[in-house]
C-alpha cells in the first residue's frame, strides 16, 4: 500500500512538473538546443578532436567533490546510533572540502586563460 | 583504553596542513621560509601530544585507531623526518626555483598518512593511510613542474604506485573473503582455523604483501625506485627513502610476527619472502656498482637496504627492526642532505665526478659525508654498523644464517660504492668546477643533528634501545 503511494506521489509529480514545465516555460529553440546530447562536444564528428587539457583540473575537483558525497550515504545509516559523535564528524570532513575548494580557487584552478 | 588523546596528534598534523596550504593560498609570499617555521610549531605541539599518551595505549574510533608504544615511536620518527626534510629544503626550493608552498602542506599530509598506517590495526584503515600517503607522494614527487626529470618521476610513481593500489586492495577483498573481517587478528586466526579457505587466504595475503613491498621497493618491484628518486627533489627524494620505508615495514611487521608466530614459519609465504630478502640484498648492490649518479646509487642503497630490513622481519625481531629504521632515518637524510649541501642557484651536483677533490675544497662537509657513507656501508663506530649487527645476530638465532650469509656479503659489495665516493673526495684531481651556496644554516643545523644520531646510536645506543624495546613489546 505504501509503495502504492510512493509510486503514485512521484508519478504525479513527474506528470505535474513535466506539464507544467510544457506550459509555462518559453519555446525558443535551436539546432544547438535539439540535439540528444547536450555536453558541449558534437555527439557526430569523424575523429577525437583534442580537449582543452583545462578541463582535467575541473574535472579533478568535480571528482572529490562527487566522492565526498558518496560518503554521506553510510554517515546517514549510522546516524541514528551516534548522533552527537557523527554530527561533528561530519562537520568537521564537511570543513575540509570547503578548506580545499578555496585553496583550488585561489591558486586560480577555475582560471581559464 | 578509549581516549581522544589518540586522534589528537592526526587532527593536529592534518589541521597543520589545512592552514599552511591555505596560508601559501592567501599571503601569496615569495619567501616560504615562515611556513617552514610554522610547520616545525605544529609539529613539536604533536610530538608533546605523542609523548604524554606514551604508555597508555589509547584508541578511537571504536579502537579502529590505536596508539600503542610502537605507533608512537614511528610517530615521533615520522616527526623528526618531516622536519628535518622541511630545514634541508628551505633553502634548496629558493635556489633550483621549486614553487615552494605546497611542498610543507603536502609533506604534513604525507606526514598523516603515516601516522594512520602506523597506528591502526585494521587493514582497510592500513590501506587509508596509504593512499594518504600515496597521493601526496606523487604531488611531491612532481613538484618541479617545469622539470621533464620531475614530472617523469610523478607519473612513473603514480602509475606504478595505483597499480600496486590495486593488487592490495585485490588482496584485501581476497582476504575479507576467507575471514569475514579486515581486522588483522581476524584474518590471521581464520589462518589457523580454516583450512579450506587456505589457498584464497594465501593469494590475498601475497597480494596484500605485493602492494608493500613496492612501497618499500623489494626486488621484484624495485623497478621505479632509481628513477623516481632522481627525478624527485632531492629534499623529498630523502622523505622517499624514510617515511614510507618505515611506514611500510612497520605494517609488515604488524601483519607478519603474528603470522608467524601461528606457526607458518616454513610457510610458503615465509620462503618467498626469504628468496625476495636475498635478491633485494643482491640486486641493490649489484646493481649499485654500475651507477654514475649518486642519486641513483643512494636508490640502489636504499634497496639494499630494504632486504636488510626484510630480514629483520622474517626473523620476527621488532627491535632490530626498529632500531635499523631509527639509524636508516639519520643516515638517510644525512646523505641527502650533503647531497642538497653540493648544490648551487640552478644547479645540482649528482654526478660522481661533481665530487672528485670535494673533499679538501670544503672539508666539513666532506668529512661529514664521509661518515654518513661509512655508515650506510655499516662500518664501526657509526649507528650503521650496530643497525645491521643487530638484525644479523636477531636472525642468526632464528635459525636465517645463510640469509645473513648474503647479507653480510652483499654488504660487503655495496661498501664498495660507498667508499668511491670518499675516493673521488679525497683521492682524485677536480676535473670540474664546483663551487656551492654555502649560506645554508638550516641544512648544516640538520647535517650536525643527524651526524650526531648516526654517532650516538653506534656508540652509545643503550637509552634508545631500551625505548625501543617498549615499542617493540607493545606488539604482542
Amino acid at each position: 500500500m505504501e509503495l502504492l503511494f510512493v509510486f503514485l506521489i512521484f508519478g504525479l509529480l513527474g506528470v505535474v512538473l513535466l506539464s507544467l514545465n510544457a506550459l509555462l516555460g518559453p519555446k525558443k529553440t535551436n539546432p544547438d538546443k535539439e540535439q540528444p546530447f547536450e555536453c558541449g562536444s558534437p555527439y557526430l564528428q569523424d575523429e577525437i578532436k583534442p580537449f582543452p587539457i583545462k578541463f582535467s583540473v575541473v574535472a579533478f575537483i568535480f571528482l572529490l567533490f562527487d566522492i565526498e558525497v558518496v560518503f554521506f550515504f553510510p554517515w546517514a545509516l549510522v546516524f541514528k546510533e551516534m548522533r552527537p559523535a557523527a554530527l561533528v564528524i561530519m562537520l568537521a570532513y564537511g570543513a575540509i572540502l570547503p578548506a580545499g575548494f578555496v585553496y583550488a580557487w585561489k591558486k586560480g584552478a577555475f582560471k581559464w586563460d | 583504553m578509549n581516549g581522544f588523546g589518540a586522534l589528537a596528534p592526526l587532527l593536529i598534523i592534518v589541521g597543520a596542513a589545512l592552514v599552511i596550504l591555505l596560508l601559501d593560498a592567501f599571503l601569496k609570499k615569495d619567501n616560504k621560509n615562515y611556513l617552514a617555521c610554522l610547520s616545525l610549531f605544529f609539529l613539536v605541539v604533536c610530538a608533546v601530544f605523542c609523548l604524554r599518551s606514551w604508555n597508555k595505549n589509547l584508541s578511537y574510533f571504536e579502537g579502529q585507531l590505536r596508539l600503542d608504544n610502537l605507533a608512537l615511536f614511528l610517530a615521533f620518527l615520522f616527526l623528526i623526518a618531516v622536519a628535518f626534510v622541511m630545514f634541508i629544503g628551505m633553502k634548496y626550493l629558493t635556489l633550483q626555483n621549486v614553487p615552494g608552498g605546497e611542498f610543507y602542506g603536502l609533506l604534513l599530509l604525507a606526514l598523516s598518512g603515516l601516522m594512520i598506517m602506523t597506528s591502526s590495526l585494521n587493514f582497510i584503515v592500513i590501506f587509508l593511510g596509504l593512499e594518504v600517503l600515496s597521493v601526496s607522494s606523487y604531488a611531491l614527487a612532481g613538484l618541479k613542474g617545469k622539470d621533464e626529470k620531475s614530472s617523469e618521476s610523478a607519473i612513473k610513481y603514480f602509475l606504478m604506485g595505483s597499480f600496486a593500489s590495486a593488487f592490495l586492495i585485490f588482496g584485501l577483498a581476497l582476504l575479507f573473503g576467507t575471514a569475514h573481517s579486515l581486522e588483522i587478528s581476524a584474518v590471521l586466526s581464520s589462518f589457523r582455523a580454516n583450512f579450506e579457505g587456505q589457498l584464497l587466504g594465501l593469494v590475498g595475503l601475497g597480494l596484500v604483501i605485493i602492494g608493500f613491498a613496492f612501497k618499500i621497493s623489494l626486488v621484484p618491484f624495485h623497478m621505479w625506485t632509481p628513477d623516481v628518486y632522481e627525478g624527485a627533489p632531492t629534499p623529498v627524494t630523502a622523505f622517499f627513502a624514510v617515511g614510507p620505508k618505515a611506514a611500510g615495514f612497520a605494517v609488515l611487521f604488524r601483519i607478519l610476527a603474528p603470522y608467524w608466530n601461528e606457526g607458518f614459519k616454513s610457510g610458503r609465504i615465509f620462503d618467498v619472502l626469504w628468496t625476495v630478502a636475498a635478491l633485494t640484498m643482491l640486486i641493490g648492490s649489484l646493481i649499485g656498482l654500475r651507477q654514475k649518479n649518486i642519486k641513483r646509487l643512494f636508490a640502489y642503497s636504499s634497496i639494499a637496504n630494504a632486504g636488510y630490513m626484510l630480514i629483520a622481519v622474517l626473523a620476527g625481531d621488532g627491535a632490530s627492526l626498529i632500531f635499523f629504521l631509527t639509524v636508516y632515518l639519520f643516515m638517510g637524510i644525512g646523505a641527502f642532505g650533503s647531497l642538497i649541501a653540493l648544490s648551487k642557484k640552478d644547479r645540482e651536483y649528482t654526478d660522481l665526478e661533481d665530487f672528485a677533490g670535494v673533499g679538501f675544497k670544503y672539508p666539513w662537509l666532506g668529512a661529514i659525508f664521509s661518515v654518513f657513507l661509512l655508515s650506510l656501508a655499516g662500518f664501526p663506530p657509526t649507528g650503521g654498523f650496530l643497525a645491521k649487527f643487530y638484525v644479523f645476530v636477531g636472525a642468526v638465532r632464528q635459525d636465517l644464517t645463510s640469509l645473513v650469509i648474503i647479507g653480510v656479503l652483499t654488504s660487503l659489495i655495496s661498501a664498495f660504492y660507498y667508499l668511491r665516493i670518499i675516493v673521488y673526495m679525497y683521492m682524485r684531481e677536480p676535473e670540474r668546477d664546483v663551487d656551492i651556496e654555502i649560506e645554508n644554516p638550516a641544512l648544516f643545523l640538520v647535517l650536525f643533528l643527524c651526524l650526531y644520531g648516526v654517532l650516538q646510536l653506534g656508540i652509545f645506543p643503550g637509552n634508545v634501545l631500551y625505548v625501543i624495546r617498549q615499542a617493540a613489546a607493545s606488539l604482542f
